[in-house]
């Protein structure tokens, strides 16, 4: 997995009607984009750790300076 | 098959400084009952939601207490390219239902007994199929060809 700072990292739900959950990439801690990824999670606003499993994949957003 | 590829399941993690308070939120919000407690690179330990009640709450430990006052250390390993087959060896003898899965000495997530379990029924199923095909739409044995 290759992520950006500013994407969006959803991971799919694991029990039938458990919905997707999803992060904020705040720092790519990994080298060229590679995990693991500092990220916030949705509205809580806490910071954690994300290892990415094959659950997860990320939406990319466009980057503008 | 290498332990990494039955990997489902993203990990999650914390630094050791973080609050018990802090801890039961982010697995709340990201859906997992362990993180792994992180130091720098470093796996230091792990914390369930298990370890918060029996050690946290059950003992009066402050929800402001620092999380690696709750966790399990040292934490049993297996590496991202070992053999599956290590994952059952080592649930087996250490009564776990968590392994940290790591490559060198980074982590890489968390492989849980129930993926485990997923896997063995999913081989049963796809083993009973035809067996099961057989048994529902049994068709006759091909005639014996006659000999001159």
């Amino acid at each position: 997995m290759r992520a950006d700072v500013g994407d969006r990292i959803v991971i799919h739900g694991h029990r039938i009607g458990e919905p997707n959950r999803d992060c904020e990439v705040l720092e790519v801690r990994g080298t060229d984009g590679a995990p693991p990824y500092l990220v916030r999670w949705g509205d809580s606003g806490h910071e954690a750790l994300f290892f990415p499993g094959s659950d997860a994949y990320v939406q990319h957003f466009e980057h503008t300076n | 098959m290498r332990t990494v590829e039955m990997l489902h399941r993203s990990g999650v993690g914390v630094s050791p400084a973080r609050t018990i308070r802090e801890a039961a939120a982010i697995m709340e919000q990201a859906g997992v009952g362990c993180l792994a407690v992180v130091d720098g690179d470093r796996l230091v330990g792990i914390v369930t939601d298990r370890d918060i009640v029996r050690r946290g709450v059950a003992r009066g430990v402050p929800a402001d207490a620092r999380v690696d006052s709750v966790m399990t250390t040292p934490v049993i390993t297996i590496g991202a390219d070992d053999p599956l087959e290590s994952a059952y060896g080592l649930f087996a003898t250490h009564g776990l239902r968590r392994l940290a899965v790591m490559r060198g000495d980074s982590f890489v997530g968390m492989l849980t007994i129930d993926d485990l379990f997923v896997s063995v029924v999913e081989q049963l199923s796809s083993l009973a199929r035809p067996i099961t095909a057989e048994i529902l739409f049994s068709h006759r044995d091909p005639p014996v060809p006659a000999t001159a």
